[in-house]
C-alpha cells in the first residue's frame, strides 16, 4: 500500500478546441497523487482544471456513478471518471484520457450525445401498459420475468457501451448496445403494450451484434447489453412469421409517431426501415448467389471425384514374383503374388496366386491370371489331366489357356511380364 | 452569437483512434471474433490447396487446425446465441473450447498418422 502513497503520475488528456478545429492533440500534466486508492480520475480532472489549466472541458454531475455524465476512455477502456480510482490502473503507468468514441467531440472530453439519445428514443424506451389499471403492479421478486430482466434496468445512459462497440462504427443504423438493452427490458416485460412496435424498431439492429462482449466488459453498471441483444435475437427467431404476417417491416404507423416530434423515427426511421427492407432483399440475393456458386463448386468436385478415376489412366506397376530359377523349366508353378497398392492414406496389400508356366524354350514364359474367366474362381493345374481346372462350375483350360470344357467364355487372362536381373516381374494394372 | 455559429464539432473519434492504450481495449471476445474471420479466410486458402495438392501432410495439418479452430469459435457463438451458457463464463468458455479443439485435433491427427 505504501507504493500507492505520494506517487507521481503523468496524465495525458485529449484536447480539442472547437474555435481552432483540426484533429486535436494530447496535453500532459504531471501530478502528485497522495493516495491512489482514494483519488478518482474525476478528482484528477477537477484538480488539473483548478490548478493547471482552467480551459479544460469535461462533464460531470453526481460524482457517485449515478448520473452517467463522466463517461470517457481511460487508458483505452471506457469508464466513468468518478468510478475509476487511480489505483485501478496499472502501477506507475501514464494515464491517458480521451473522449468517447463514435460521438462528435464538442470540446476536449465533452462529446455530443445527441446520436446516442436519438437511437435510444428510436427504440421506444418508455413503458406503455397493456391495461390502464391505476392499481400498483405487484411484481414478485422471485418471478421468472423479474429475474430475467434483472439489473438491466439500471442503465444510466453513459454511452460507454456504444463507445466500446466496434460495430457502431460500421453500421450507421445500428441502435447500439444501450438502446437495445433498454428495448430488452421492455420486450421481456409482459405488462408492456408496445411489443410489436418496439420489436419492429430493433429487429434489424439486433443482427449487427458480433458477440464481442466489449459493451459487457466496460459497462460501469455491470449490465450485459450483449445478453439483451441475444434475447432480442431469440425473440426474432421465435416469431419471424408473425412479424412478417403483420407487415411489420413496413414503415411504422403514422398515428404512433405523429405528435411526438422527439421520435426521430418519424422520417429518418421510415427511410431506415425501407433501406433495411432493401438490404434484406439484397442479402437474400447474395445468399442465393453464394449458395448456387458453392453448390456448383461442391457438385463439381463430387462429380469429378465420381467420374474422374474411371477416366484417369492408371499407370502399370511391375510386381516382383520371384527369381527366374524358382520356376523349373517345363513345369507349371503356382506362386502367390504380393501386390502393394497405394491408396490415399494407407497401402493395401493384395495377395493373389498366379500360375507361371516355363517352357523349355527360355523365352517362352506365360504368366496366367488364376481367376476363371467365367465367374472368377481360382483355377488350379491338374497334372494328370494336363488341364487347368476350375472347381466351381467345371470349367477347364488347356496348357495354352484355351477353353476346353465348361462355361468360361474366353481363354485364361495372361499378365504381361518382364525379366530383369534374374527376377520375374508381372505387369499389373 | 457570432462565435457560437463558428463552433465546429470534431468528427466522432473512431474506435481506438489516437489511443496509445488501444491494445488494452481489445477484449477477449474481440479476438475470438477477429480470429474466426481470419481462420475463415485461411480455410478457403487451405481448402484450395488441399483439393489441388492432395495428401500432403503439411497442408492437411494446416487445414485441419484452421477448421477445428474455426469450428470451436463458431461453437462459442452458438452456445452464447442460444443462451446455453451463462455469459458470465464468456471468457473462460473460450479457453475451454480452444482446449477442447486442441484435444479433438490431436485425436484426429493421431488417427490419421
Amino acid at each position: 500500500m505504501s507504493k500507492a502513497l505520494n506517487s507521481r503520475r503523468l496524465v495525458k488528456i485529449y484536447r480539442y478546441d472547437p474555435s481552432v478545429g483540426g484533429n486535436g492533440h494530447f496535453d500532459q500534466f504531471d501530478l502528485n497523487i497522495e493516495d491512489e486508492t482514494k483519488t478518482t480520475i474525476l478528482d484528477l480532472l477537477i484538480r488539473i482544471q483548478k490548478t493547471q489549466d482552467p480551459t479544460l472541458a469535461f462533464r460531470y454531475a453526481c460524482r457517485v456513478n449515478m448520473c452517467g455524465s463522466c463517461g470517457m476512455v481511460i487508458n483505452g477502456c471506457e469508464a466513468l471518471a468518478c468510478k475509476t480510482n487511480v489505483s485501478d490502473l496499472p502501477e506507475k503507468c501514464d494515464i491517458t484520457i480521451r473522449p468517447l468514441n463514435h460521438f462528435p467531440v464538442i470540446k476536449d472530453l465533452v462529446v455530443d450525445m445527441k446520436p446516442f439519445f436519438q437511437k435510444l428514443e428510436a427504440s421506444i424506451p418508455y413503458f406503455d401498459p397493456v391495461d390502464e389499471s391505476m392499481e400498483p403492479a405487484v411484481i414478485r421478486p422471485d418471478s421468472k420475468e423479474r429475474n430475467l430482466i434483472g439489473l438491466a434496468t439500471e442503465c444510466i445512459q453513459c454511452g460507454c457501451c456504444v463507445s466500446s462497440c466496434t460495430m457502431v462504427n460500421y453500421h450507421e443504423n445500428y441502435a447500439g448496445p444501450a438502446a437495445l438493452n433498454r428495448a430488452f427490458t421492455l420486450l421481456a416485460d409482459s405488462r408492456d403494450g408496445l411489443y410489436d412496435l418496439r420489436m419492429n424498431q430493433v429487429l434489424e439492429s439486433c443482427y449487427h451484434c458480433r458477440t464481442e462482449f466489449n459493451c459487457t466488459e466496460v459497462c460501469p453498471k455491470e449490465i450485459s447489453p450483449t445478453r439483451a441483444i441475444k434475447y432480442i435475437q431469440l425473440l426474432a427467431l421465435k416469431e419471424p412469421r408473425r412479424l412478417k404476417r403483420q407487415n411489420l417491416l413496413k414503415p411504422i404507423h403514422e398515428e404512433k409517431t405523429s405528435g411526438k416530434e422527439s421520435l426521430p423515427s418519424a422520417d429518418s426511421g421510415c427511410n431506415w426501415l425501407i433501406e433495411q427492407h432493401n438490404r434484406r432483399k439484397f442479402l437474400k440475393q447474395i445468399i442465393f448467389g453464394i449458395g448456387t456458386a458453392s453448390a456448383l463448386v461442391v457438385g463439381g468436385v463430387i462429380a469429378a471425384a465420381a467420374i474422374g478415376p474411371s477416366l484417369k489412366r492408371i499407370p502399370k506397376r511391375l510386381v516382383r514374383l520371384d527369381k527366374l530359377e524358382a520356376f523349373p523349366v517345363g513345369k507349371v508353378s503356382t506362386i502367390v503374388m504380393n501386390d502393394i497398392v497405394p491408396n490415399g492414406f494407407y497401402k493395401s496389400e493384395i495377395k493373389k496366386p498366379v500360375i507361371v508356366v516355363r517352357r523349355s524354350d527360355p523365352d517362352k514364359i506365360v504368366v496366367f491370371n488364376t481367376s476363371c474367366t467365367h465367374l472368377g474362381c481360382t483355377v488350379h493345374w491338374d497334372e494328370s489331366k494336363k488341364q487347368y481346372m476350375c472347381a466351381c462350375h467345371g470349367g477347364a483350360f488347356d496348357e495354352e489357356g484355351n477353353v476346353t470344357a465348361g462355361p468360361p467364355p474366353r481363354p485364361l487372362d495372361r499378365y504381361a511380364f518382364k525379366v530383369e536381373d534374374g527376377y520375374l516381374f508381372a505387369e499389373v494394372v | 452569437m457570432e462565435q457560437s455559429r463558428k463552433i465546429q464539432f470534431r468528427g466522432p473519434m473512431k474506435w481506438g483512434e489516437l489511443d496509445p492504450n488501444r491494445r488494452r481495449s481489445t477484449h477477449v471476445g474481440m479476438w475470438a471474433w477477429l480470429w474466426q474471420r481470419i481462420s475463415a479466410v485461411a480455410i478457403i486458402f487451405f481448402l484450395g490447396l488441399h483439393i489441388t495438392r492432395t495428401y500432403i501432410p503439411i497442408i492437411q495439418f494446416l487445414l485441419l487446425i484452421t477448421v477445428v479452430f474455426h469450428a470451436v469459435l463458431g461453437l462459442r457463438v452458438i452456445l452464447l446465441d442460444f443462451n446455453l451458457i451463462n455469459i458470465r463464463y464468456r471468457n473462460s468458455l473460450l479457453g475451454v473450447l480452444v482446449g477442447l479443439g486442441a484435444l479433438i485435433f490431436m485425436i484426429i491427427w493421431k488417427g490419421i498418422y
